[in-house]
């Protein structure tokens, strides 16, 4: 026994998901699925593995760091483990549905591995749901992915859920204004990402006391807004600006419910993206639900190009910790004098039924022992007390 | 207001302690008797705030309270958030207390003896491995860093290293120990830090204290 205890250790990050959290696990991915199908997003099933190349290459370089890789016996190159799906699906919108007509509305679910943790997610696997909507760069194509996101999880019982929008090119625009590159831009995006006033202060350069007032001034939409309008923004950053206005009032308009605050100086994990911005998060949950915004599909990031698509990403793991806990199943126990049809017709009226398969002779004991929460008994269902 | 749902300050046990509370009584949150009782074994305090409440826990310990969410508000130093470079944990304000540095401190004997330029490899106590390892990587130099939890000035006369990594304020202690400080890696104050997700989510209960803050650090 010890031996085999000892045998069911897993390697850190590693889970074994048991009942009833792996079952929740599956029906929670598959009604946020049947959300996004009833919206016209179709579903696509990448790979785990691909060529290493062409996986990390150009925009994927980024994700390099937190990939698995082996060799292919077979074509003695390297491959990598997917360690997001993101690229995957736009990979496959750019190349093999690179005819279908567009928009383009695909889905997915699966699992990613990355070979270290974070902070926060200890994980080293988790599972991704997310949506793609490529080739509109229209701002009802942005409030499409971010009220999508949002809808779908407050529908299936996420509490607390609240919206952050943001527009990395918009510090973009002003960083490349004040003429600071290399390490000097480096240790100010660090100090925006962190919100550490002080040091936006000190690496600010010309554009120290903007971003102290966009950095100040970020999380109450109205807030927020009005900041951008009298900050006085480079050109560049204008379009950034009436696209976060835009965006936010026909939110506002449709799902006046939605709680939605505006980060004016967020970059962190947005480095690839091109535009308007969004991250979840629900009250008294640790970490993100999801994230998603606009990015250039089929392009290499670096070089340009690319198809205008904005998508979103939600987080499994996360999102479980969002839900009230499932309701526990209604399990009826079915003895063996019962009547052949009986389960069959249970089941035909929403019960999920426990056969017997010996003959026992306190059926509400054994019902209870097997933990069925009912038991078929003579004709009638008994409920279990406690 | 249930408990789970009020705002947790993590504040730091000792020094910087004494220059928070009169700052936090200014902006408007003072803690019950027992908090200041040194006899009290509670570690969680309430306030005159019903909404407020204040942990006290080591200063390492107030980031790591913060970056999980458990605590929402805290202060703390920028040694500490150098150190652990957590994303989840927002700094919107310079406290201005706390003042100190983090350097690189070496035996007094052996200063000029020994070429650092030539190094590949140092040996470093410190309470900060991760700070010793980026700067000392930065000039090439591979740190293995030595752990300590305090009395780091002990380390290099007793031969466990060549270098130390430590908290300076006036010097004194390097002195009396026979070391003096070679380099400066960062000015530190305590900072006020706030948890990510706290902010968005609960951003209308929090950004008022952090304004409220902000005015009476600047008055101060």
């Amino acid at each position: 026994m010890t031996d085999f205890a000892s045998r069911a250790l897993l390697p850190a990050g590693f889970a074994d998901l048991l009942p009833p959290e792996a079952g929740f696990e599956a029906a929670t991915v598959e009604r946020l699925m049947s959300a996004f199908a009833a919206q016209g997003y179709v579903r696509v099933k990448p790979p785990l593995l691909e060529f290493e190349e062409s996986l990390l290459g150009g925009s994927g370089a980024a994700m390099a760091r937190h990939s698995f890789r082996l060799m292919d016996p077979v074509s003695q190159r390297m491959l990598a483990l997917r360690p997001d799906m993101t690229l995957q699906v736009a990979r496959i919108a750019a190349v093999r549905l690179g005819g279908e007509p567009r928009p383009l509305r695909l889905c997915y679910a699966g699992q990613v591995v990355r070979v270290t943790g974070d902070a926060l997610r200890s994980a080293r696997q988790f599972g991704q749901i997310g949506c793609e909507l490529i080739g509109s760069a229209s701002v009802a194509a942005d409030v499409e992915a971010v009220q999508l996101a949002a809808s779908s999880l407050v529908d299936i019982g996420a509490r607390g859920l609240s919206v952050d929008l943001s527009s990395p090119t918009l510090v973009g625009a002003i960083i490349e204004g004040t003429g600071l590159a290399g390490d000097q831009a480096a240790l100010l995006r660090n100090a925006l990402d962190r919100k550490d006033a002080a040091a936006v202060a000190t690496h600010g350069g010309e554009a120290a006391a903007m971003l102290g007032l966009l950095l100040r001034e970020s999380g109450d939409a109205a807030r927020a807004l009005a900041a951008l309008r009298t900050a006085g923004l480079p050109p560049r950053a204008t379009e950034d600006a009436r696209r976060l206005e835009e965006v936010v009032a026909t939110l506002g308009a449709r799902r006046p419910d939605l709680a939605v605050t505006v980060d004016l100086v967020e970059n962190r994990g947005f480095e690839y993206h091109t535009g308007l911005c969004f991250t979840l998060f629900a009250r008294g949950v640790r970490g993100e639900l999801g994230r998603g915004g606009r990015y250039l599909a089929g392009g290499d990031f670096a070089a340009g190009g690319g198809e205008a698509a904005t998508g979103f990403t939600l987080y499994t793991d996360t999102i479980l910790r969002a839900l009230p806990s499932p309701e526990p199943a209604r399990r009826v126990f079915v003895p063996m004098d019962a009547p052949a049809s009986t389960g069959e017709a249970l089941r035909g009226a929403g019960w999920a039924t426990l056969a017997a398969l010996a003959v026992h002779d306190d059926t509400i004991a054994e019902a209870r022992r097997l933990g069925c929460s009912h038991a078929w008994i003579a004709g009638t269902i008994h409920t279990l007390g406690e | 207001m249930p408990a789970n749902d009020k705002l947790v300050f993590a504040l730091p046990n000792g020094r910087i302690l004494t220059e928070v509370l009169p700052l936090l009584a200014r902006a408007g949150i003072v803690p019950e008797a027992a908090f200041s009782d040194p006899a009290a074994r509670q570690l969680r305090f309430a306030t005159n705030d019903p909404s407020i409440d204040i942990v006290r826990t080591r200063a390492f310990d107030v980031a790591t309270y913060v970056a999980f969410g458990a605590a929402h508000v805290g202060v703390a130093g920028n040694d500490v958030l150098m150190e652990f470079d957590y994303d989840e944990i927002y700094a919107p304000l310079d406290l201005g207390i706390g003042k100190c540095r983090v350097a690189v401190a070496a035996p007094a004997e052996t200063l000029g003896q020994d070429d650092p330029r030539r190094w590949s490899h140092v040996v470093v106590a410190t309470k900060y491995p991760n700070i010793a390892r980026r700067y000392f990587a930065r000039r090439g130099i591979q740190a293995e860093c030595i752990r300590l939890s305090g009395a780091i000035e002990l380390a290099p006369a007793l031969g466990l290293c060549t270098r130390i990594v430590d908290l300076v304020s006036t010097g004194a202690t390097l002195k009396a120990n026979g070391l003096v400080e070679v380099e400066r890696i960062a000015d530190i104050t305590s900072r006020l830090i706030v948890n990510r997700a706290a902010l968005k989510t609960r951003h209308a209960e929090i950004s008022p204290w952090i304004d409220r803050i902000t005015e009476v650090a600047r008055a101060a």
